[in-house]
């Protein structure tokens, strides 16, 4: 039955243990301010496969296949594990590809931001207001009518298709044949990672926690507008208050703007990606974290969400749209402004377009 | 009685809201609870039962019971 507290105190703990491993897992390799970021995980990983070329980003992260399959063996344990689809799956590609290009304007994803949050970065804090203006102008549609329609049941096979694909990405990773390819230690964010086993347990363990809590950084912010209900966002400021103690623990809190790590100081596109990123993931239903726990739930929708987004940062980097530490590119501006209009398309086409 | 609904859109919900204003039962929006569902949509929290027509955004409505949630309504093939 509804237990408020307990929900909340439940959440609580669950981002506190999550600060603690994003923060772990920094001190034993990921690059900095860097123990979890959807975004630039799904980007090595689409970069590992070869479906681009950037050198610097090329590694099969296990913390990603930890998610999904932390996620599925959590549903599988409380019999929550329900294959559904079919709520508006290229609608939901595209999104998945432009949340990915706002967030590789960026230089993360709102996990990572709260990371960066936690570390000192202070251009996080810009990319902070623009996600908060994009779930607003998500939650504007929300609140006039906008519908993907309903899921329908699908075949098992259907919803075990994403975490098969997981399984399969570890068998690459440690099977290393020559066709995968590998950042060399010291070649870029890539090559920094920690050992195998510790990110694949560290993603299995958030996975699940991640599905039993619900943890979602848009559903905190947008829950937080609509019912005032601050049960979700309570997580995500646990995982702040955790990275940020882990961080300060470990000496490497360092607050400021400029020689932030794989960030960069340009405060208006900083924004500008978040907000496309924020905007993007209300109209998916929860942010890039929260689809990878919906594709281990058995969650098509969600798997085709996945899917546009590592799509989107093969595109982000084939095509020079994706930042770096010198600053966004004039392309990626471009691609930034471009998701805008066309997620704005989208939310008034499944708003407006439709007979109510 | 006291019931739980669940809809597939937000929007779905802010009009079933306003469907039980129409009928007189007292009707609140809110998350949808962690123990019914592992969606995390909106639902209506009301004091009624299930209408006679059920809109078709609606996923499922549950009667509040002290031993837990009893089902009262599920969309077809959800």
């Amino acid at each position: 039955m509804i237990d408020t507290k307990k929900e909340r105190l439940v959440i609580v703990t669950a981002g506190l243990i999550t600060g603690v491993i994003a923060a772990g897992l920094t001190k034993l390799g990921n690059p900095a301010n860097m123990g979890f970021c959807i975004a630039c995980f799904l980007r090595d990983i689409s970069g590992a496969l070869g479906l681009h070329q950037a050198a610097a980003v090329q590694y099969i992260r296990p913390e990603i296949p930890g998610l999904v399959l932390g996620s599925l063996a959590a549903a599988l344990w409380k019999r929550e594990f329900s294959p559904r689809g079919g709520s508006a799956p290229v609608t939901r590609f595209v999104l998945g590809f432009f949340v990915m290009i706002g967030c590789l304007m960026f230089l993360g994803c709102p996990f990572r931001m709260i990371l960066r949050l936690a570390g000192g970065d202070g251009n996080a804090l810009f990319g902070f207001v623009g996600f908060a203006a994009g779930i607003l102008a998500g939650v504007f549609f929300l609140s006039r009518g906008y519908s993907l329609k309903r899921t329908y049941r699908q075949p098992a096979g259907e919803g075990g298709a994403l975490p098969a694909i997981m399984v399969i990405l570890l068998v690459l990773l440690v099977s290393a044949p020559g066709f995968i390819h590998f950042t060399e230690t010291g070649g870029g964010p890539g090559g920094s990672h920690a050992a195998i086993l510790v990110s694949l347990v560290a993603g299995l363990a958030v996975g699940a926690l991640a599905q039993r809590t619900r943890m979602c950084m848009v559903g905190g912010i947008r829950d937080l507008i609509l019912f005032r209900e601050p049960k979700l966002i309570l997580g995500f400021g646990a995982i702040f208050a955790a990275t940020l103690l882990g961080n300060l623990y470990l000496g490497v809190f360092h607050p400021g703007f400029a020689e932030q790590p794989v960030a960069h100081t340009d405060g208006l596109w900083n924004a500008l990606g978040m907000f496309l990123a924020g905007y993007g993931c209300v109209l998916l239903g929860g942010c890039p974290l929260r689809q990878l726990v919906l594709s281990g739930e058995g969650n098509t929708d969600s798997a085709t969400a996945v899917l546009g987004l590592m799509v989107g940062a093969a595109f982000a980097h084939n095509f020079g749209l994706a930042s770096s530490g010198a600053g966004p590119t004039g392309t990626g501006k471009l691609a930034v402004l471009t998701g805008v209009a066309v997620v704005s398309v989208i939310a008034c086409a499944n708003t407006f377009g439709k007979k109510q | 009685m006291t019931c739980i609904a669940t809809f597939y859109s937000h929007f779905g919900a802010v009009r079933f809201k306003r469907t039980c204003q129409s009928l007189g039962w007292p009707a609140r929006l809110m998350p949808v609870p962690r123990d019914l569902s592992s969606s995390c949509g909106t639902c209506v929290r009301y004091e009624g039962e299930v209408p006679e027509s059920v809109p078709e955004e609606t996923e499922q409505i549950v009667a509040v019971e002290t031993a837990g949630y009893r089902p009262l309504y599920q969309a077809e093939n959800s």
